[in-house]
């Protein structure tokens, strides 16, 4: 009974308002600056959705780090035709190569393809000459036969682990893509000039438009062997979630100076209580009460203030965010910003709050809560 | 004065006791600093991306919402190269990419510009500023899987070397201006800016617009220079030929690199005083436990104030002598959390926690914030100590 009296009396203190504005203050700088953050985040979310994103994946062995040292199965692109939803399959080997013309020695990529024809067309590529069907025959990316000065056909020669293939450039393409600086073989002479296994380094493959992606690759999840993973080549969310998570971070480091600041400020709130409250805690002990319930007493002040100031503060966060954004907007219509918190993260602050403020205060209340009634000064 | 001298030497307030107060102010000044420090560092690095210098010109999109949407024709860079005035040209396209799962920015450059890259035979080839190889655990000769973000392509190139430049280069890899172009989703006759060096007593950023201009109304084929005694500008020249097309004025503009990356955060109304402000506002949101902490001082000190009070101290006499005595603490508590702050910087730096947009923050002390807060810590206390209540 005179526990729950003396708790009132401390809550009706004058400072009892101060301490509180103080907490909430402090953690009006965190939900404001989180919220203002939270609507970037968003924003460029949003943004990165509106790329459309493309529908092309890789297929590569899982424990490959490059794609040449990738080596998969070629009975793989089966699976992938029995999935509805799939478009194009390509399983291609792609090796560097020693690439020998008359004015040239240099190393190039080298890509080999079962047909170079529909590939070339499948990446939209401008041709000048005839795509290369037989084992003789290559075509080559303009970035690459105008760096090697390799014209339209013109012999050229290929060495790699000491096989050697005799080819004839048969057409020159644009494709505005990677390929631009390679060379592209049928499959028959790649088999002569690479390993002559049943290997391929990865699987192209694209998914027809406007067919659910999670389904499909589901479906062909369940059809590929645990050692292959799949890509997606188009990664428009995974920068931007990638890019979030960096100011994120930051913004959690910076969150741990404003705690430190809550836990100091309540250590403080908590010597200003028991300096003021000398008088009614010394009655308290009087009258008998034990450490524990001087110490619970203090804590119990503490943990009200520092509630109360965490709702305060996250409420005056967003709201002076909002705020300041509406007055930014009237001076600079263009600019739009909608701060916001999330349900979780408003606990997580509140949560914080708390922790920080019993950290700060449990040293205050114990020296309180350990003086007798007659060493409190009155 | 004699009065205050003697109450000077009267030591009635207790250390321990003023520590807390202390410590306080060190923690507000800390948590001013470390806003204040890493959104100006933000700001500077920001406008600092394409150079600090003056006769650093940017060719760019004024209608792109960021500097990495910018499209300019490249054929300009041919164009304006043969300008007198212009020392270099460097068009660049600046590509957002995934490798390892990690957002990188890939610069893609003419190969020529760089002692690596210099063999134009490397078309398959990168190098990788310091910060992104330790991010990324690069080495000499790996091959990296490059992941498009605007454009669905993906490229594989090898690691030629590993450079240091210090500047927001080492958080970039560079690489062919195709490559950038591949990943950026661009045809070869475009690119994100093309920089300019000039000298401003031969030619000014107005006179390249006016050549910019007249290109928009009528293309020519670039001229080289014929006087074969003129010092030739670095001419840059791309692997595939650029074409020369039609384009509209409003989608090119000419400026100061730095005031080109200014207009961007203009746009969205984060001026270096819009900053300044906000950091000061942090502070001003602290202030509250600032002026607690100093009632809690006079609270504590009751017993001492009333004595001096009762002997016949005046309120204003006690009121000179407590700032006086508390100057010292706040202007060291002050100085304190300014030099905590840069030191938590330098240490989140090196774990590389302070990163927007996967380029490292720069910051570096700014004697406006530590002016600036030491401003606000000191009136701050001198307020509460000035209005409190001595009776």
């Amino acid at each position: 009974m005179s526990m729950s009296l003396t708790f009132k009396t401390l809550t009706r203190k004058r400072g009892t308002a101060h301490s509180i504005l103080a907490i909430a203050l402090l953690v009006a700088i965190y939900a404001s600056a989180k919220a203002t953050v939270n609507y970037l985040d968003f924003q460029a979310e949003f943004l990165g959705g509106l790329v459309n994103p493309g529908a092309t994946y890789i297929i590569l062995s899982r424990n490959a780090t490059s794609v040449m040292e990738s080596r998969i199965d070629t009975q793989l692109s089966k699976h992938l035709t029995e999935v509805a939803e799939i478009e194009q399959v390509f399983p291609q080997k792609i090796s560097t190569a020693n690439m020998k013309t008359e004015y040239s020695n240099v190393a190039v990529n080298v890509r080999a393809l079962e047909n170079v024809e529909n590939f070339l067309k499948y990446r939209g590529a401008r041709i000048n000459g005839t795509f290369a069907e037989d084992w003789f025959e290559a075509n080559v990316g303009e970035v690459l036969a105008r760096t090697a000065n390799i014209a339209l056909n013109a012999p050229l020669t290929l060495l790699n682990n000491g096989k050697t293939v005799n080819l004839t450039v048969a057409g020159v393409f644009r494709s505005q893509t990677e390929l631009d600086s390679e060379i592209l073989i049928p499959i028959n002479a790649g088999c002569s000039l690479f390993a002559a296994d049943d290997k391929r380094s990865f699987i192209e493959f694209t998914l027809k438009e406007g067919k659910n992606s999670v389904e499909a690759l589901t479906r062909l999840a369940e059809r590929l062997p645990p050692t292959v993973q799949v890509v997606k080549v188009q990664q428009p969310s995974a920068f931007i979630q990638e890019a979030n998570m960096q100011t994120t971070a930051y913004l959690d480091v910076w969150s741990l100076a404003v705690y430190a600041v809550v836990a100091l400020a309540s250590y403080i709130v908590t010597a200003r209580l028991t300096a003021e409250s000398a008088y009614e805690l010394a009655m308290l002990k009087a009258l008998g009460a034990r450490k524990k319930h001087i110490f619970t007493l203090v804590i119990g002040y503490t943990v009200l203030t520092a509630l109360l100031g965490a709702v305060l503060g996250t409420a005056l966060g967003v709201t002076a965010a909002q705020t300041a954004s509406t007055l930014l907007r009237w001076l600079m219509p263009t600019l739009e910003i909608a701060p916001f918190l999330q349900t979780e993260q408003v606990l997580k602050t509140l949560l914080l709050t708390l922790a920080s403020a019993l950290l700060g205060s449990a040293v205050a209340a114990y020296r309180s809560a350990r003086l007798g009634y007659v060493e409190q000064p009155l | 004065m004699k009065a205050v001298n003697r109450l000077l030497s009267f030591r009635y307030i207790k250390w321990q006791r003023l520590l807390t107060l202390t410590l306080i102010v060190t923690a507000a000044s800390l948590l001013f600093s470390l806003t204040a420090l890493s959104l100006l560092g933000f700001y500077r690095g920001f406008t600092a991306y394409l150079g600090e210098e003056e006769n650093i010109i940017a060719i760019y999109n004024p209608k792109s919402r960021t500097p990495y949407t910018s499209s300019v024709p490249a054929y300009l860079a041919e164009r304006l190269a043969a300008l007198n005035g212009v020392s270099a040209t460097s068009p660049e396209v600046t590509a957002p990419c995934l490798i390892k799962d990690q957002a990188i920015f890939l610069r893609g450059v003419i190969p020529e510009n760089l002692a690596r890259l210099a063999r134009a035979r490397d078309i398959n080839s990168a190098i990788a500023g310091k910060k992104v190889a330790k991010k990324l655990g690069l080495k000499i000769n790996d091959r990296v899987l490059f992941q498009g973000v605007f454009a669905d392509r993906y490229v594989e190139l090898q690691v030629k070397g590993i450079f240091t430049s210090n500047s927001v280069l080492d958080d970039e890899v560079l690489a062919p201006l195709h490559v950038g172009q591949w990943l950026r989703g661009l045809d070869y006759n475009r690119v994100s800016l093309i920089r300019l060096k000039i000298d401003r007593n031969t030619v000014t950023p107005n006179e390249i617009f006016k050549v910019v201009a007249a290109e928009s109304a009528q293309p020519t084929q670039p001229t080289q220079p014929t006087e074969p005694s003129e010092p030739q500008p670095d001419v840059q020249e791309p692997i595939i030929p650029w074409t020369t097309a039609t384009f509209s004025l409003e989608d090119v503009s000419v400026e100061e690199a730095a005031k080109y990356m200014r207009s961007y955060m203009d746009r969205y109304g984060a001026t270096r005083e819009a900053l300044i402000t906000l950091s000061a506002a942090v502070f001003l949101f602290s202030s509250s436990t600032i002026i607690l902490a100093s009632k809690t001082i006079l609270t504590q000190h009751k017993n001492e104030i009333n004595i001096l009070r009762g002997l016949g101290t005046s309120k204003k006499l006690l009121k000179t002598d407590l700032l006086i005595k508390l100057s010292p603490w706040i202007i060291a508590a002050s100085f304190a959390g300014v030099l905590t702050a840069s030191a938590i910087l330098t240490l989140i730096q090196g774990y590389g926690y302070m990163q927007v947009l996967s380029h490292t923050v720069p910051f570096q002390l700014d004697p406006l914030v530590i002016a600036l807060n030491l401003i606000l810590a000191y009136t701050l206390v001198a307020l509460s100590i000035l209005k409190a209540d001595l009776e």
